[in-house]
């Protein structure tokens, strides 16, 4: 992978490009992140198969929308990891309530800090976020990162954690509060 | 880390949408503010870039080699995004001057009944290989704006056309699509809906003629289309070559 190639200012005018039609774009701009986004479908369907269905339909969706890709609004990156994640988490989700049967304490969460090879400069903002993530206590940490990799809703998080939903709630709403501070300071 | 101040509760749940704990009523209420309020909407993307370093971190995994041909053979017709943002915009536009129909359905009085001259170099498609035409207006001389686009998936055996005609263009009038190959009189395939798409199943002995160098036409005719058993009675309002992607 060129790392030199996959800077955010190329990324956004392949974006472009592809919204006019351009199918070499979209090629490149697959062969740039696609990996990334395997790797995020991979992260949160733990199955292969499933995977490479929902990243086939992850580049269709964006050939379809990149034309309301805003710029000023999300990162190119962004707006592609959330396709893959909203992709697969519905996909999670379709495989009905047996999906929710594991418990939080078994989840074994993997943050990827030991990649040697990070698409964009995003190493900064990352270490940020594992940082601040860091700084919440355990559990609270936990519960985010369980529900942003499994789409994990407050009623399952409550069922699972055997803690009635208003706490899991505020758990929750008190850690975004912190991450965000800790991401401004 | 000391004490943060409590989100409000709009961008709370800005924050709750961009993690996805929220169900799925509560998400339908999220996607819906997010259209209604920019702030909101603002808010969520600022959220979502917060989190986003998470998915960044994972690990990259290589996907199989043939996933690209896969991609590939799934994309709708190929210039797909430029039908979207051309309908969007055309849908929009309160330019009459400039409007689609204004380009082309109302000109058609002044267009001759007569189905476009067409090279015919027929080459066999070879199994798979989808075949697309933009079906250009037959008034518009600089040919960049068409009027339908088409493409022949041979695996289907099924042209997929997308309209580009505003909805409800023209409703005393069908928009005939015509296959022109070779020498052979046009043969109708089927009726197109303004601002539509449509997949038009083609039969047997039809695929068989459609290849790189065939035509598609679209002419307008009274509803039922044409009793011509040579071709249309209508004006041809466009039309288009067949070419690989």
């Amino acid at each position: 992978m060129a790392a030199a190639a996959t800077t955010p200012d190329i990324l956004t005018a392949l974006m472009s490009r592809i919204a006019v039609g351009d199918r070499e774009a979209l090629r490149q701009l697959y062969d740039a992140t696609s990996a990334k986004l395997f790797g995020v479908c991979l992260r949160i369907l733990s199955d292969r198969e499933e995977s490479e269905d929902v990243l086939q339909d992850v580049y269709v969706t964006i050939w379809r929308r990149a034309d309301r890709f805003d710029a000023t609004r999300a990162s190119v990156m962004t707006w592609l990891s959330t396709i893959a994640r909203n992709r697969s988490i519905d996909r999670l989700r379709a495989r009905g309530p047996m999906a929710y049967a594991e418990q939080v304490d078994e989840l074994e969460i993997a943050d990827g800090a030991d990649s040697a090879e990070t698409l964009l400069s995003a190493a900064d903002d990352r270490n940020k976020l594992h940082g601040c993530l860091s700084e919440l206590d355990e559990r609270t940490e936990k519960v985010i990162r369980t529900a942003f990799f499994e789409g994990v809703t407050y009623e399952a998080l409550a069922k699972r954690m055997d803690a009635p939903l208003g706490t899991v709630k505020s758990w929750i709403r008190r850690g975004l509060a912190k991450l965000k501070g800790c991401l401004q300071a | 880390m000391s004490e943060a101040p409590d989100l409000s509760e709009a961008e709370a749940f800005a924050a709750e949408h961009a993690l996805g704990v929220l169900n799925a009523r509560e998400r339908a209420e999220a996607e819906g503010r997010m259209a209604r309020e920019p702030a909101f909407a603002a808010d969520v993307e600022a959220w979502r870039e917060r989190l986003a370093p998470m998915a960044n971190a994972v690990v990259g995994v290589s996907p199989p080699h043939d996933m690209w041909r896969r991609i590939e053979r799934s994309l709708p017709a190929n210039d797909n995004g430029v039908v979207q943002t051309r309908v969007r915009f055309w849908r929009n536009s309160a330019m009459g001057g400039f409007s689609l129909a204004a380009a082309s359905l109302a000109a058609v009085g002044v267009l001759l009944a007569q189905p476009p001259t067409v090279v015919t170099k027929m080459q066999p498609s070879p199994q798979g290989q989808m075949l697309n035409a933009s079906i250009i207006s037959t008034t518009d001389k600089d040919r960049t704006v068409p009027l339908f686009v088409a493409s022949y998936d041979p695996d289907r055996k099924a042209i997929i056309v997308t309209s580009l005609l505003p909805e409800g263009a023209n409703p005393q009038k069908v928009q005939e699509l015509w296959l022109i190959a070779g020498k052979d009189h046009p043969r109708p395939l089927g009726f197109l809906e303004p601002g539509k798409s449509k997949v038009i199943p083609v039969e047997v002995d039809m695929a068989g003629k459609i290849a790189a160098g065939a035509a598609l036409a679209v002419s307008l005719e009274a509803p039922g289309g044409s009793t011509d058993p040579n071709g249309p009675q209508g004006p041809v309002v466009g039309a288009g070559e067949l070419s690989k992607l």
